[in-house]
């Protein structure tokens, strides 16, 4: 069995999150040009999460949504914190199973969108007689 | 209904626990076992130590052994999971963040309960605890009750009454409710149901003819310190609406040790929080081996106040511990996970750590396998450090060694995703 050591959390993983985007490199002795616009690494958690409370990381499971961009095996960020509304990708309660569809908020009714023609719609007759379990942000496809 | 001005800002505390912890932090993330009765299993799934409401319907008393359980699990559609403490524990630590963010003065009395400092009108008291509550319920995904009232005491049982009765909706302000019917729900429930009334203490307060909660909260104070202690004289004051339990910086539970405290001057260099979580991980190291106990999980936290809303930051993280363990450096170690994600400059108001998973240290010998020259050297310094700050003899070379308690290859069958903290386990979502 390894030793882990370190911190394993998600939101600790700066240096999983972070890319280099360091000066060229140069001799020694010779100070980069570059050195004084030398900011730091791109921190994907500071970019992608804006609450990191109610954020959480969750992995789609089928090709449901491929035509909004969302394949089976891709990683999405939600956060938990935002109002659902017309449009958004969302994460709802189906039948106690965390399900993503796409969200259509219509005068004639709520309905639950695949973007797949393969699947059907799921029409709801109101926004509270659905559970949504958070909000899709950002989905982190594999390309 | 209007109060007098002067009670407009008379402090007051608000405690605030998340229902059936383990078992909501599961459904959190399977939501099949909304509605299931669910139990959550000790350490080497032995008994119950979390019941849902569903499984408390059933019968199931707490500590339940799971051998006596499993035989009619299926029969009842009992769900039974292995302790996930990596999960509970960030739940854990975001729920006090977005706690923090109603409080500067947040006490973390739990893995699942917390106290804060509140001001306002009843009304506003009630809007902000239905604030909380929603907040918790909608962000972190567990929901919660809110006791609102001027000491612990009584806001300890306020939050009881708010789970227990429905037209609470979840957030009791004790002093909102009718004197008649507080009077009445204390005269209902017996002594022991009170906060820091142990059992063996019931049977001399009922040999006094106090036997409700009502009882003791007119017995005269002096009398019951002189025939008690002073801790219960306090258990009087404060169920006569008088504070006198301070903040706490430092508390052992059930499964978990919390260290946690507000500054009196704001932290702003991840170099200061660092120092504070070395004090924390030498403390719960020095605490863990009094109690003869050891560590899997620890979690690291730190907050700014609400007061500066244009700065905010609630870092934590939360950090499997290679072994169960009592060792100061790998406490600490483990602690500076928390560092990366400290903005230098922030005004952090609090910081602590909150080590889980706790089990009894066993008795092998230290495995050298695990030491290395590096380690021992920051032990040195971690040493000077505690001696200097908690003098001679508060930490000895004894703990030093990494110990692999009897249980390392301990028994979790029923153990769910860490759905939180591994990247390889995050909960999967439906595309179909």
């Amino acid at each position: 069995m390894g030793v882990i050591v370190g911190p394993r959390v998600i939101d600790a993983g700066v240096s999983l999150l972070s890319v280099l985007i360091s000066p060229v490199p140069v001799a020694a002795g010779y100070p980069s040009p570059a050195q004084d616009y030398f900011d730091g690494r791109i921190d994907l958690n500071e970019h992608l999460i804006k609450d990191i409370t109610s954020t959480y990381v969750v992995r789609v499971s089928g090709d449901s949504m491929e035509r909004a961009g969302i394949s089976d095996g891709d990683e999405l960020i939600v956060n938990r914190a935002l109002e659902p509304k017309d449009g958004c990708v969302v994460i709802a309660v189906l039948d106690g199973e965390l399900t993503i569809k796409r969200l259509r908020i219509t005068p004639a009714g709520v309905v639950l969108q695949a973007e797949n023609p393969a699947y059907p719609d799921i029409r709801v007759p109101a926004l509270s007689d659905l559970v949504i379990w958070g909000v899709a942000t950002r989905c982190l496809h594999h390309v | 209904m209007s109060k007098p001005a002067l009670m407009r800002h008379i402090p007051q505390i608000a405690h605030v626990d998340v229902n059936c912890f383990y078992a909501s932090a599961e459904r959190a993330f399977n939501p099949s076992l909304e509605g299931r009765p669910v139990v959550v299993l000790s350490n080497n799934d032995g008994c119950a130590v979390t019941r849902s409401p569903e499984a408390k319907a059933l019968g199931i008393p707490m500590g339940e052994p799971w051998f006596k359980l499993a035989p009619r699990a299926k029969e009842w559609g009992l769900v039974a999971l292995s302790s996930n403490y990596e999960l509970y524990g960030d739940i854990s630590a975001r729920v006090m963040e977005l706690l923090g963010r109603y409080s500067a003065w947040l006490e973390v009395y739990s893995i699942d309960e917390a106290f804060l400092g509140v001001k306002g009108t009843p009304a506003e008291l009630l809007t902000l605890g239905r604030a909380m509550k929603n907040a918790v319920r909608r962000n972190v995904g567990v929901p919660v009750c809110v006791g609102i009232a001027a000491t612990k005491t009584l806001a300890k049982l306020a939050n009881k009454w708010a789970k227990n009765n429905p037209a609470f909706a979840g957030v009791c302000h004790w002093d909102s409710i009718p004197a008649a019917n507080r009077e009445s729900l204390m005269s209902r429930l017996s002594v022991i149901e009170i906060w820091g009334v142990a059992t063996r203490l019931t049977k001399r307060l009922n040999v006094m003819g106090i036997f409700s909660i009502l009882d003791l909260s007119r017995a005269d104070p002096v009398m019951i310190r002189d025939r008690f202690s002073v801790v219960m004289m306090r258990t009087v004051l404060e169920l006569q609406g008088t504070p006198c339990i301070p903040m706490e910086e430092e508390r052992i539970g059930r499964d978990q040790l919390i260290f946690s405290r507000s500054f009196a001057t704001p932290i702003t260099t991840a170099a200061g929080i660092r120092q504070v979580m070395s004090v924390y991980g030498q403390q719960a190291s020095a605490r863990l081996a009094k109690h003869g106990l050891q560590a899997k999980v620890l979690t690291a936290f730190a907050g700014t106040s609400h007061f500066n809303p244009n700065d905010t930051s609630y870092p934590s993280a939360c950090v499997p511990l290679p072994m169960p363990t009592a060792d100061p450096v790998i406490l600490t170690k483990a602690s500076h996970a928390l560092l990366p994600l400290i903005n230098e400059g922030v005004r952090y108001a609090r910081a602590g750590i909150m080590v889980t998973d706790l089990r009894p240290t066993g008795n092998q010998a230290p495995l050298a396998l695990f030491e290395n020259p590096h380690e021992e050297r920051r032990v040195g310094t971690l040493l000077e450090d505690v001696t200097r700050r908690y003098g001679q003899g508060s930490i000895g070379l004894g703990h030093a060694g990494i110990r692999g308690g009897p249980d390392w290859t301990m028994k979790r069958d029923m153990l769910s995703p860490r759905y939180t903290t591994h990247w390889d386990e995050l909960p999967l979502v439906k595309a179909a």
